[in-house]
């Protein structure tokens, strides 16, 4: 009661802003034309009949897959900025908290980049936009943990998240995905417990829902990628966010998962993950696109809520669904792949 | 009658086919283009956009369209006019299209090479200015500093990428300078973090830049700091070097011993002299070759985009008959076939083709597209009445009568014939300076609003000034033409003894003959009524009486205008269950209130005599209330003057009233089941009756096998 009569107050420009952007999602007949493409050029003439207008217009030919992808994101980025710029607290905080996960993907991408002795320049243009912060170009200067906090990190939102992972020394491949892992986890929890604690309402109900399922999804992406790993149980129960439905099962249960059956037989138990490993073997569909299905349909139910704020975490998440999409049917196209341009997840 | 008809109805439209010879089909396009008269129907809507016949020539306009706005962009950056041609040129040849295609790339191609020469050589000039800057900045900073860097040390220290070791005499301490230019935004940042990455093991000193410099790619001004960093060890140099790297900051080599530093200085300032001199040629060239392109880029632009028209409306013909003719369906207005025709056959002359395109009608039962032939008079107009939704096809156009309604109607609420003049004046400037302003409409907006409606203000202006004198009210005050017909001799005496009182009024009454003669004033409002203290009461009244009797009018002739089209479409029943309540409403209830002020305004007068004074008039918005309150007012026992044979003038003015309004008031609210519920009555009870007869139909269709299926459901 309280949440509809003072939401628009501060957030109804903004919500009426998400909504209309939701509603300019390719549609399924738009992705039908699109598959039909033979080549980008067509799917530049194809996506001018969409909301992307002109946005390849001013783009001197040859068009390649890579130029459709900057754009797109670039189109990506200056909407949300639009939303944070039209927001006030705590909507603001929440959009901040949003783009969060791109900082920590942004600080993993360049330290591993430094480590394999990139190009700088060029992983700077790698970096997501939405998680560029000032001091991120120095991170190369860092060689172990404590100066990448102490030189880099200390500055940025990330810095209470990175306490965790201080006791390992050296940069090295193992370790970097600790790190991205222990980061995620961080965050996820502060996350959850700002939207469920903090904010409350229908905000806490709705985003309960879609970071358990994330918090779930890093659960069984680690178990299953630690496999034939030196990572240890205990380390491992170390890296599950706490906030999954799963992390509720017993510890001795989750360090018990040793093979994908046992991971397998965990799940089961959740009506909602019992479909991720059926048919594993017979279908084509990969863990990772059936997770990205679950999240297109839990991101799409909660648009059916008003008076929150995870339509701007679902519409972000549907959005890059969308990018990918357009981007794996140029990519499709560009390769003469076209037998495989129908395994996108439609995102309505 | 097609020609009297156009302005009360839309126009008469059919739907026709268009054959044409595929090697005339461009040239006969573009004829209908320019006569801009016809609307194409897709006759292939299920081939989807890139797949249809023009689709390659579509795309090379598009292409060209691309290069026409990067030549624009350069030549709005270099601030030159794009010239507005006075005629616009025609759509050109398709053969013409690859000489426009071959000028524009080379256009492109010739501007892309200068910029990045240009790009380049204002990159080298940023960087030497900023070494300029640099090393002016080095020599106060290194004067200053308390180490004592021997100026005259003439042993070679090399140094390399910007960094030099120095040899501290005193303590043999060895230090790094790092020097260079850094985005004054960053400098906090960059500070932190050097002093983070060193443990507060550095010394730095920034200086602004106060030379004006710009981004060589965007023109932008650019405000830079010069930095320069002394620091000990070689572990951290790596480190400062990489930060530096990290913030796009520009290290230049800085040597310690001033003399070198000198010498430095004045090769820099050499070649910015030198390259100083090439930028200007570069710029010249440039500013050449951007002139030559703005002089023919309008008329590119509407070239290319009217060939890309024509080909999107070819890419809806579909090419049949083993390719030998392109058919197209459009609708056109019937009165101007014969334009068309004539049209299109100039098209295929002009493209050298033999054979003859023709145009065949094809009768249809679609929904006609609505065409209002409009004139630069009547256009504003029908912008009005479209506003509020475009009626359909061969619906009476209101837009005739709103020439006419709406500034009037405007002037009654806007009377005042000085403002009426100022209105004039503006409305003239715009008719007058038509055809220059024309050209200039898309600058502002809002402008473009009143140019649009130049002819609604001219006319709203004009009314206006007529309500006005009506009123009498020229910049809200009177004018005394005719000599007033009020004799009003008032005159305030106050002096110090007594002054003025704010109780001292000037009444005009009507009734006495010291002040009024009994003639009214030959035209409008008596300008004695400006100065009355009853002015306000005389002239609301009047002017809201005026107001319900227009508007009453108004919208019972709106009404009326809607049996034309229900008689026109054979909507009978709408007649019956729409048109009668509705004016019926109308009419018995504010119809009739109408009715009252005139009979208020004929029985009533200050100078007619008891029961018709003017103490008896009733008020006629008591009167009402009670009307729609089925209820009597209370008679007012001091009026005896009003109540004669058994009648209460001042209550009712005629005998058998109440008995009136209570039916009237029955009847009306009667009206209001009809217009909710009646149209959708009719509607279920002519399904029901489609329905029962589709039934019969289909029993007698199928007699035979209905008992079979009754069977198998059994």
């Amino acid at each position: 009661m309280k949440e509809m009569m003072y939401y628009n107050i501060n957030d109804g420009y903004p919500e009426s802003i998400v909504r209309g952007y939701r509603r300019s999602l390719l549609t399924s007949s738009q992705y039908g034309t699109l598959t039909q493409s033979e080549t980008l050029d067509d799917i530049k003439l194809q996506l001018s009949a969409t909301d992307y207008g002109n946005f390849l217009q001013n783009e001197p030919p040859p068009l390649t897959t890579g130029v459709i992808a900057d754009r797109l994101t670039e189109r990506l980025v200056s909407e949300f900025n639009y939303l944070r710029r039209n927001s006030v607290d705590p909507l603001s905080k929440f959009l901040e908290y949003v783009t969060y996960q791109y900082f920590i993907d942004n600080v993993i991408l360049l330290i591993s980049g430094t480590l394999h002795e990139r190009d700088p320049a060029d992983l700077l243009h790698k970096a997501h936009p939405l998680g560029v912060f000032e001091s991120m170009p120095a991170l190369s200067v860092a060689s172990n943990v404590q100066e990448l906090y102490n030189i880099v990190l200390v500055e940025t939102p990330l810095a209470d998240y990175f306490r965790g992972c201080l006791t390992g020394h050296d940069l090295d491949e193992m370790n970097i995905e600790v790190i991205r892992n222990t980061l995620h986890k961080a965050y996820l929890e502060d996350f959850y417990d700002f939207c469920v604690n903090d904010l409350g309402g229908t905000t806490g109900v709705v985003m309960k829902e879609l970071l358990e399922f994330e918090a779930d999804r890093r659960i069984i992406n680690i178990t299953i990628n630690s496999f034939g790993t030196e990572l240890s149980k205990e380390d491992r129960l170390r890296l599950y966010p706490r906030c999954g439905k799963l992390s509720r099962e017993s510890p001795a249960k989750l360090s018990a998962m040793n093979d994908i059956d046992a991971v397998k037989a965990v799940c089961d138990n959740y009506g909602e993950y019992q479909h991720l490993f059926r048919d594993m073997n017979r279908s084509e569909r990969t863990l990772e696109d059936r997770f990205f299905e679950q999240e297109v349909r839990l991101n799409l139910l909660s648009f059916h809520q008003q008076f929150h704020y995870g339509i701007y975490y679902s519409w972000l998440k549907l959005k890059e669904q969308e990018i990918r999409n357009i981007v794996w049917i140029s990519e499709c196209i560009q390769q003469q792949q076209k037998e495989r341009i129908s395994d996108f997840v439609p995102t309505l | 009658m097609p020609e009297m008809g156009t302005l009360f109805r839309s126009e008469l439209m059919c739907r026709c086919q268009l054959y044409l010879p595929p090697e005339a089909a461009y040239n006969c396009v573009a004829e209908l283009g320019e006569l801009g008269l016809v609307q194409f129907v897709d006759v292939n809507p299920e081939v989807s956009s890139f797949q249809r016949q023009f689709v390659s020539e579509i795309k090379r306009c598009e292409e060209m369209e691309r290069k026409l706005r990067f030549i624009e962009t350069e030549v709005i950056r270099e601030n030159l006019d794009v010239d507005q041609d006075e005629i616009e040129p025609m759509a050109p040849a398709p053969r013409e299209m690859v000489e426009l295609e071959n000028s524009l790339t080379t256009v492109e191609n010739n501007l892309t090479e200068v910029n990045t020469n240009y790009v380049a050589l204002r990159k080298n000039h940023l960087e030497l200015t900023e070494y300029k800057n640099m090393l002016k900045q080095a020599e106060i900073f290194l004067s200053e500093t308390r180490f004592n860097f021997q100026d005259s040390d003439e042993t070679t220290n090399p140094e390399e990428n910007g960094v030099s070791d120095v040899k501290d005499e005193h303590a043999s301490m060895k230090f790094n300078i790092v020097a260079g230019v850094i985005d004054r935004a960053r400098q906090v940042a960059f500070e932190k973090m050097l002093w983070r990455v060193s443990k507060g093991n550095v010394f730095i000193k920034f200086s602004d830049i106060e030379e004006e410099m710009e981004d060589p790619k965007t023109g932008n001004t650019l405000y830079k700091s010069v930095f320069m960093i002394f620091f000990q060890g070689e572990e951290l140099k790596t480190r400062v070097q990489k930060i530096c790297e990290g913030f796009h900051a520009a290290v230049y080599p800085c040597s310690e011993h001033g003399k070198e530093r000198r010498e430095r200085m004045m090769g820099v300032n050499t070649r910015l002299e030198d390259l100083h001199t090439i930028l200007t040629q570069t710029t010249d060239h440039r500013h050449r070759l951007l002139l030559a392109a703005s002089r023919t880029l309008k008329s590119s632009y509407v070239k290319v985009r009217k060939m890309k028209a024509i080909y999107h409306i070819l890419n809806q013909f579909s090419l049949r008959d083993s390719q030998r003719v392109l058919i197209g369906e459009c609708w056109m207005p019937t009165a101007d076939i014969p334009a068309i025709k004539s049209a299109i056959t100039t098209g295929a002359q002009n493209a050298g083709s033999s054979v003859v395109p023709t145009i065949e009608r094809v009768p249809t039962t679609e929904d006609h597209p609505t065409f209002n032939r409009v004139n630069k008079y009547t256009i504003g107009f029908q912008a009005l009445i479209d506003s509020y939704g475009i009626n359909s096809y061969r619906e009476v156009n209101p837009s005739v009568y709103t020439i006419a309604t709406f500034p009037f109607l405007f002037a009654v609420m806007f009377g005042d014939a000085g403002h009426g003049l100022i209105m004039l004046s503006f409305a003239l400037w715009m008719i007058i300076a038509e055809s220059s302003l024309e050209k200039k409409r898309d600058i502002s907006e809002i402008f473009n609003i009143f140019f649009g409606g130049r002819y609604i203000i001219f006319l709203m202006s004009l009314f206006s000034i007529y309500t006005g004198l009506i009123y009498n009210d020229i910049f809200s005050k009177s004018l005394n033409i005719f000599g007033t017909n009020w004799s009003t001799n008032m005159t305030f005496a106050a002096n110090e003894s007594a002054p003025l009182k704010l109780g001292e009024t000037l009444m005009l009454d009507p009734k006495n003959p010291n002040q009024y003669t009994g003639v009214p004033y030959p035209f409008g409002v008596d300008p004695a009524w400006q100065a009355a203290t009853n002015k306000i009461g005389f002239l609301n009244t009047y002017k809201m009486k005026i107001s319900l009797i227009f508007g009453v009018v108004h919208m019972s002739f709106g009404v009326i205008l809607s049996l034309w089209n229900k008689v026109s479409n054979r909507r009978y029943h709408e007649i019956f269950l729409e048109f009668f309540p509705q004016i019926f409403f109308l009419l018995f209830l504010f119809g009739y209130l109408v009715v009252m002020i005139f009979i208020k305004w004929l029985m009533y007068g200050a100078n007619y005599a008891d029961p018709f004074s003017e103490h008896c008039a009733p008020n006629l918005l008591i009167t009402f209330i009670n009307m729609m309150l089925f209820k009597k007012a209370d008679v007012d026992p001091k009026l005896e003057g009003c109540h004669t044979d058994g009648m209460n003038y001042e209550i009712y003015m005629y005998s058998g009233q109440g008995g009136l309004q209570k039916f009237l008031v029955i009847f009306a609210v009667l009206m209001v089941p009809i217009m909710l519920f009646g149209k959708p009555a009719h509607k279920i009870y002519k399904r029901k009756q489609e329905a029962a007869r589709r039934g019969t139909m289909r029993d007698e269709l199928l007699g035979g096998d209905a008992p079979q299926e009754e069977e198998e459901e059994g």
